[in-house]
């Protein structure tokens, strides 16, 4: 292989946490495969998030200002990946495991006929190739899982399994052109922010979930307050969501998110199959419902019986003054 | 219009998993399979678009699957689909997800489309990458994680989720477009359509059918290789405590919170 490519996504400027930790790992593989580690941002403010990726250890940043992927979905992004690494020639391509990069990987992998490791948690290099290890069925098994006959080897990694490292590298700054002579026909036609800046459940480094024992959604802002206090993001059950009480985007489980934070607090969350599967390779689990024979206190770490509406509270305010907030 | 569902087979969550040694594949014979539960948005997205356009629109399901997989197509004609496709054959066994997509790309080609309609993901391989490498083999407009789905004179619109909201999405047909859960509320088949079901039929693809090179199939045409697979074991069961008062119990969280050294 003769370079290391990682995609990071950007937005207007702004870097997202699985950018850095993908930078700081991949450079980590390409230094042990003696090749050089190219990060990628394409769009407006692709300067600026390039600028970012200086901090990290990554020899080369390839920021495409004019790619207009902002007005196009990912059309533009397929041909200015396929490009560079046309130009690069056989290459490992890192993605994150987003919506975005899904797609990306997928299609950049179609058009260089490229095999794709899904999901990956770890990556290291063993007898000179990447090998990376990914859980399946729900993370009841762990796969280790390498490539075979690739020119081009194409990698989704998920989010908060890499360390973030501050250690500047070369950070070369190269310019890519927008694909030129190329039209597109799957227009953006309009940008709905929801929950600006808010840390999705997947990337938070600490997930505080409600369940059906909240009772509605007004109860809600215990969890938030919780979730606040500890700068982790609000998860929910599909019970819960199922109410009505709090989005989709926010459910932990088969039908929801897969997560795996350094601390996932359970609230109310009895810890049915399909909750867990999607839970259960956090760090911490803490799990605190009024039911001492809930099915969640046979897999957490820590289960506390009581009260959601008085424990909750309390833990927040602790919380707050352990960190001199409160 | 012609809507094709492209749906899944997929082991029950809840059954016990082992992994035949020899090849580090999933021992399918001991559990039950059902339908994959994100396809089940894409099925009632279909049967939603064919009631409110009316006309000429039929629902097509398509799968790829041992004999096994007529089961699970049944469930999705009994929700309504009119037909269904079975690409089963010998040489598609242990396809990766890249290998899965140029299949069902292929065959697609051959049942014909305007719309493609997938799950976002399935519970198995949660690799979600099937929908974007099948429109792009198929060099169609790939609109996915859609969690609205509206169609007008030859042209498609979705609000595609994403990490921070969604964004509205235009392109002209034929495209592809996955739906998430937040979509709609599947249907329950009802008895008649149970019934009814069982008359359908359910198409047989095989690859000469649809013109695949099997080199890009199976074990061969995979790029990537499972070289070990293990069963995650419990998680041991930790400790369990029952709180006097919320004083004492936020403190236990606390303390124990510090001690793991995670705040
Ligand atoms: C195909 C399929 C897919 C599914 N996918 C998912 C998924 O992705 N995610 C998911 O979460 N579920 C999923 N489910 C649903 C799952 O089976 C459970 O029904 C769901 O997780 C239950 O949510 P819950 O724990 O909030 O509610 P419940 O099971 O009702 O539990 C509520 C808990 O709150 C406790 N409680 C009540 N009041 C208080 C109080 N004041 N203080 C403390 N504790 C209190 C109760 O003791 C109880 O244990 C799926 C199911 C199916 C069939
Ligand atoms: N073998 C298959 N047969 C038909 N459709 C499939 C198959 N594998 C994946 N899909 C489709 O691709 C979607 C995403 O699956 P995956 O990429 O495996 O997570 C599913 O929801 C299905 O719609």
């Amino acid at each position: 292989m003769n370079a290391l490519v990682i995609f990071v996504e950007q937005e207007q400027g702004a870097l997202r946490r699985i950018g850095f930790e993908m930078a700081s790992k991949g450079a980590e593989i390409a230094k042990v495969l003696a090749i050089p580690s190219v990060a990628v941002v394409l769009g407006a403010g692709a300067n600026v998030a390039a600028e970012q990726l200086k901090s990290t250890p990554v020899d080369i940043i390839a920021a495409g200002e004019d790619v207009p992927v902002e007005k196009y979905l990912l059309d533009p992004a397929v041909d200015a990946l396929e490009a560079l690494l046309k130009e690069k020639g056989p290459s490992y391509v890192l993605f994150p495991a987003s919506n975005a990069g899904k797609d990306l990987a997928a299609r950049v992998a179609v058009r260089l006929n490229a095999g794709v490791i899904t999901e990956a948690t770890e990556l290291s290099v063993v007898d000179g190739t990447l090998v990376a290890q990914s859980p399946k069925f729900g993370g009841s098994a762990i796969a280790t899982i390498d490539f075979k006959d690739s020119t081009y080897a194409v990698v989704l990694c998920r989010p908060n399994s890499f360390a973030a490292r501050k250690e500047p590298g070369k950070g070369e700054l190269i310019t890519l052109a927008a694909p030129a002579g190329k039209t597109y026909v799957a227009v953006i036609e309009e940008r709905v922010a929801q929950e600006a800046g808010a840390v999705g459940v997947d990337e938070a480094s600490v997930v505080v979930s409600g369940g059906r024992g909240l009772g509605g959604p007004e109860h809600f802002d215990i969890i938030e307050a919780l979730a606040a206090a500890l700068g982790g993001a609000v998860g929910a059950s599909r019970a819960a969501v199922d109410a009505g009480w709090i989005s989709h985007s926010h459910q932990v489980g088969q039908t929801g998110k897969s997560v795996a934070p350094q601390l996932y607090i359970a609230c109310g969350i009895s810890g049915a199959i399909q909750h867990k599967v999607g839970m259960r390779s956090s760090g911490t689990i803490v799990a605190i419902n009024k039911d001492p024979n809930a099915p969640i206190f046979e897999f957490c770490d820590l289960g506390v019986v009581g009260d959601i509406f008085q424990i909750v509270p309390a833990l927040t305010q602790l919380v707050k003054e352990r960190k001199g907030t409160g | 219009m012609k809507i094709v569902v492209t749906v899944k087979q997929v082991p029950d969550t809840n059954a016990e998993k082992t992994f035949d040694p020899a090849n580090n594949r999933l021992n399918r014979s001991t559990i039950e399979n059902v339908l994959n539960p994100f396809d089940e948005y894409a099925i009632e997205e279909a049967l939603r678009l064919k009631e409110k356009l009316g006309g000429d629109t039929t629902v097509t399901v398509l799968t790829m699957a041992p004999e096994s997989g007529r089961d699970v197509v049944r469930k999705a004609l009994a929700m309504g689909a009119d037909s269904a496709a079975l690409l089963s054959d010998a040489a598609v066994g242990g396809s990766d997800a890249m290998a899965t997509a140029y299949a069902l790309a292929q065959a697609l080609k051959k049942t014909g489309f305007d719309l493609i309609l997938t799950g976002t993901q399935s519970t198995d391989a949660i690799c979600s990458i099937v929908p974007a490498a099948i429109a792009e083999h198929l060099g169609v407009p790939c609109l996915t994680f859609a969690k609205k789905v509206t169609v007008s004179d030859g042209a498609i619109e979705v609000q595609r989720e994403t990490e921070s909201g969604y964004l509205r999405v235009s392109a002209p047909l034929p495209a592809l477009v996955s739906v998430t859960k937040s979509a709609n509320e599947p249907r329950y088949p009802s008895l008649k359509g149970i019934m009814g079901a069982k008359k359908k039929e359910i198409a047989p693809l095989s690859l000469a059918d649809i013109g695949a090179d099997t080199a890009l199939l199976g074990d061969p045409g995979s790029r990537t290789r499972v070289t070990a697979i293990a069963p995650v074991g419990p998680r041991p069961k930790g400790t369990v405590i029952t709180a006097a008062d919320a004083t004492e119990g936020a403190r236990a969280v606390i303390d124990f919170l510090v001690a793991k050294k995670v705040i």
